[in-house]
């Protein structure tokens, strides 16, 4: 089973988390704010932290930029009630590895942690709508650069999860494979962390990641 | 708190445990800090200061020595008190020490002297706004109020006792007209008396009136949470259906948001995925739904995207309705001069052919609508894996956010 670790300041939400996972994960702990997190994840080293976007002391943000120092080879899963793009889009570019809304069904969740846990992305169908609205219009830096743009096989992955597919579906509808499905995804999830576009690095800037 | 060890110049000054007090200070906060170690507001002090200044300067001279001697202390000011006892020794020492300075002839003008104490400690006196602490806390201990009063009271008689000597003596009054001086301490006398008084009594009304306006923001609360969260809560114990208890749930969520955070409520929105939102909202609420929504691009609401939204507000009460799943995605992107809306639920889906009457209607009704716009919709479907309905409008400017 994997290893998880739990991050949220609401703790209803986190026994909730908790009593849903219980068959599917060794949950070896759960912290309800930043500090605790670092120290609890420093401890168990668990293979997966979902971890919440919102959180008194710098937010999820803060613990993925300690624990990337420590422990690189721990993988994050955003997880937040949050609309806002730029709280999303801060969490992936410190180096969450997908987002998920905390309206996903239990069964969903469990396989997002173990994509996650895999090395691959998760994109809900929202953080895919807040991609393709930040490498749509606007200009790139520069045009030519490849991490400043989606390809338009990308682009069709993407609006097809947005669309509300999994990743099997939007496979059988491109006729491609899963594998393929989730190589292009986690191309984008590369983008996302890299790209100097516009917008994307002023949301970097404005939440001071860059 | 533990007293903090104050590091002077000198072992004298150590053992004393005397400081200069940082905040709030006048000078150099050396009344200040001997108030804090003796356990007297610094008013007092100072009027001892002021009046020992009388005495060939000494006020003043010791004042800089006790500053020389002492350092600033950093932290907030630590009162480690005298006792009662020792207070009044204190008192009495500074008395009989006058005393002898006069009666060995050492003062230069007793009278002076004795005026400026009046004068001083009479100011002091009226000054002084702590309810407990003073020369007063010596006499009458215990009754803060009468304490009050009597320190009060105490302090304008040896005002008037002060000033009535002062212009008294025909040092003064023989250069200035009586009738003026008269009035002249008759106003600075009910100055002195009652300046206090008022001032305190308009600090007390500016803080009744913000609790007043916190306690009218507390109750709109109150009402309103009353009027939603409560109601909403209650209705979730007494429903049995999962499904209905969530749509409550998402719905006084939503509508929470809006009140804290204070967007705009979505039904009011000028934006095409505004109104795409709240459409959405009312069939949640209505068919006990989960709609996701995600929207790319935006543009203005005008007739035309009303059209849209409403064929795609029935694409999605059709889906609810008919596909046997609760779970419906919405997905608008407006780009490239168009807007385009995919309503896709994973529910049984249908055959075209095959289906019934009524609800053919229904997707014909969906395409005509977004062709009187000029648009097309698109309905596809396979039994058993669900139903998508793509609605496209040409002709839409994308706004930029």
């Amino acid at each position: 089973m994997i290893k998880l670790y739990l991050v949220d300041d609401h703790r209803l939400f986190l026994a909730g988390v908790r009593s849903e996972l219980e068959d599917r994960a060794e949950i070896v702990g759960t912290a309800t704010d930043v500090d605790e997190a670092i120290e609890g994840i420093r401890e168990t080293s668990p293979q997966v932290v979902l971890i919440d976007v919102h959180m008194p002391g710098g937010g999820g943000v803060a613990v993925i930029r300690a624990i990337a120092e420590t422990n690189p080879e721990v993988r994050f899963l955003a997880l937040s009630v949050s609309d806002e793009a730029e709280d999303v889009i801060a969490m992936i570019r410190s180096g969450a590895r997908g987002y998920v809304t905390k309206t996903i069904a239990a069964d969903e969740l469990a396989e997002a942690i173990e994509r996650v846990q895999a090395g691959d992305a998760v994109f809900s169908p929202r953080l895919a709508g807040f991609v393709l609205d930040a490498f749509s219009g606007g200009q790139a830096i520069e045009l030519d650069h490849d991490l400043d743009q989606l390809t338009a096989r990308e682009k069709e992955v993407l609006r097809l999860i947005a669309r509300g597919f999994a990743y099997k579906q939007v496979a059988s509808r491109l006729n491609l494979s899963v594998k393929t499905v989730e190589s292009h995804v986690s191309a984008v999830l590369r983008k996302l962390q890299l790209s100097n576009r516009h917008e994307l690095a002023r949301w970097a800037s404005d939440r001071r990641i860059v | 708190m533990e007293p903090v060890e104050p590091a002077g110049r000198n072992e004298l000054v150590n053992r004393l445990s005397l400081w200069r007090r940082s905040e709030p200070r006048l000078l150099a906060g050396v009344a200040g800090g001997i108030a804090d170690r003796v356990g007297v507001p610094a008013v007092y002090v100072r009027a001892g200061f002021v009046t020992l200044t009388t005495v060939w300067g000494i006020g003043i001279l010791l004042y800089l020595l006790i500053w020389w001697l002492t350092l600033d202390h950093q932290a907030t000011p630590v009162v480690r008190e005298l006792e009662t006892g020792q207070r009044v020794g204190l008192g009495v020492i500074f008395v009989a020490l006058l005393w002898l300075l006069v009666a060995s002839g050492f003062v230069p003008d007793p009278f002076a002297t004795f005026v400026t104490a009046a004068i001083s400690f009479g100011v002091a006196s009226v000054l002084d706004r702590s309810e407990s602490g003073g020369i007063a806390r010596l006499i009458m201990p215990g009754e803060t109020q009468g304490v009050s009063v009597f320190r009060f009271i105490a302090g304008v008689v040896l005002l008037m006792v002060g000033l009535g000597l002062f212009f008294g003596t025909n040092r003064v009054t023989s250069s200035l007209g009586s009738t003026f001086i008269a009035v002249a301490l008759t106003a600075i006398g009910l100055m002195v008396a009652f300046g206090p008084w008022f001032v305190r009594m308009r600090d007390d009304l500016g803080k009744e009136r913000l609790a007043r306006a916190r306690q009218e923001e507390r109750a709109e609360m109150a009402a309103h949470l009353h009027d939603s969260v409560l109601q909403t809560l209650a209705l979730i114990q007494r429903t049995d259906d999962p499904r209905r208890m969530s749509s409550l749930a998402r719905t006084q969520e939503r509508e929470l948001r809006t009140w804290l955070f204070g967007k705009a409520p979505l039904e009011e929105g000028e934006l095409l995925s505004t109104a795409l939102a709240a459409a959405a909202a009312r069939v949640e609420d209505e068919r006990a739904a989960t709609i996701d929504l995600v929207t790319v691009g935006d543009a203005r609401l005008d007739s035309r995207g009303s059209a849209l939204v409403a064929a795609a507000t029935e694409a999605m009460v059709n889906a609810v309705t008919h596909s046997g799943s609760d779970r419906v995605s919405v997905y608008l992107e407006v780009g490239e001069g168009r807007a385009e809306v995919w309503i896709t639920d994973q529910g049984n889906g249908f055959d075209r052919a095959q289906v019934a009457g009524d609800r053919k209607g229904l997707a014909e009704s969906i395409e005509k609508r977004i062709a009187r716009q000029g648009g097309t919709a698109a309905i596809s479907s396979r039994p058993g894996e669900g139903t998508e309905v793509h609605l496209v409008l040409p002709g839409v400017e994308p706004v930029t956010k």
